[in-house]
């Protein structure tokens, strides 16, 4: 139950990696996210849209949490950033897909979205195995689609503009899958070694 | 839901989405502006511009949504 801290965490080189427990801290943080779900399910079927609203932002403050949790208490591993990076599609894809079947945003473009994610999700898993590492690939601009997404559950549960966000989110979906599909599929994989150094040098340069 | 509840959901989402978008806006023009003189051909350099424009442009998809809802 432990998986090596991911590179570039400050350790000198040619130390072993450091291990860290999967009984973390962080990643109890991200696990309870998954507690908000049947609370936003009963408020959807119920038509309670405060709750289901609070719910869902309570999912996306623990979203941010659990990356603070990790540097607080040291213990950044390459499990939780996959665990973290799978709850993220579990939880805002289950809530899309509830807001979908009670009719509270629109079909066509959430079932884009679905299918988007759910190809980005076997791009990630091709990446894992043409790198030959649990490696989980970093897009800075689906980072801020992930961002996005949790917006788009709170704009269909609050009735806020919820045609024009959705239709928005769906072009930028695609340029974006498209644009790191390229780069997982057909860019070379940067070894480990370079790897590391490179990633310190976005810390700073960011 | 009561009509009071649906405003104050409605006044949470448009403070939480100007305030985040209008810092994105400036928090992604500054990294967009810090990134003018790197090396173009390093795949990690174009994968940061790349990710900057489109928080840029997530940023004013947000200011413009809130606009419309308000006016």
């Amino acid at each position: 139950m432990s998986s090596p801290a991911p590179s570039g965490n400050g350790q000198p080189a040619g130390t072993p990696p450091r291990v860290v427990s999967r009984l973390n801290p962080a990643n109890a943080v991200t696990a309870s996210r998954f507690l908000t779900l049947p609370p936003f399910l009963w408020a959807v079927h119920h038509g309670q849209h405060d709750v289901a609203f609070f719910a869902i932002l309570i999912c996306g403050l623990l979203d941010k949490l659990d990356g603070l949790v990790a540097k607080i208490f040291d213990c950044r591993s390459v499990f939780g950033e996959l665990f973290d990076a799978i709850t993220d599609g579990v939880c805002y894809g289950f809530c899309l897909v509830t807001v979908l079947v009670y009719g509270w945003a629109p079909w066509i473009p959430v079932v884009i979205a679905l299918g988007l994610g759910g190809l980005n999700s076997l791009l990630r898993g091709a990446y894992v195995k043409r790198a030959g590492r649990p490696v989980n690939y970093k897009s800075y601009a689906m980072e801020r689609l992930v961002a996005f997404v949790a917006y788009l559950v709170g704009f269909a549960v609050a009735g806020y503009e919820v045609t024009y966000f959705y239709w928005t989110f769906v072009p930028l979906m695609i340029v974006v899958v498209a644009h790191d599909g390229r780069r997982m599929l057909v860019d070379p994989v940067p070894p480990p070694a370079v790897q590391a150094p490179a990633a310190a040098a976005t810390v700073g340069a960011v | 839901m009561t009509l009071g509840a649906h405003s104050l959901i409605a006044w949470i989402v448009t403070v939480g989405t100007m305030s985040l978008s209008c810092a994105w806006l400036v928090y992604d023009t500054r990294n967009l502006l810090r990134l003018r003189g790197a090396d173009r051909r390093d795949p990690l350099v174009r994968d940061k511009l790349f990710g900057y424009v489109i928080g840029i442009i997530t940023a004013i998809v947000g200011i413009v949504g809130v606009l419309r809802y308000h006016f």
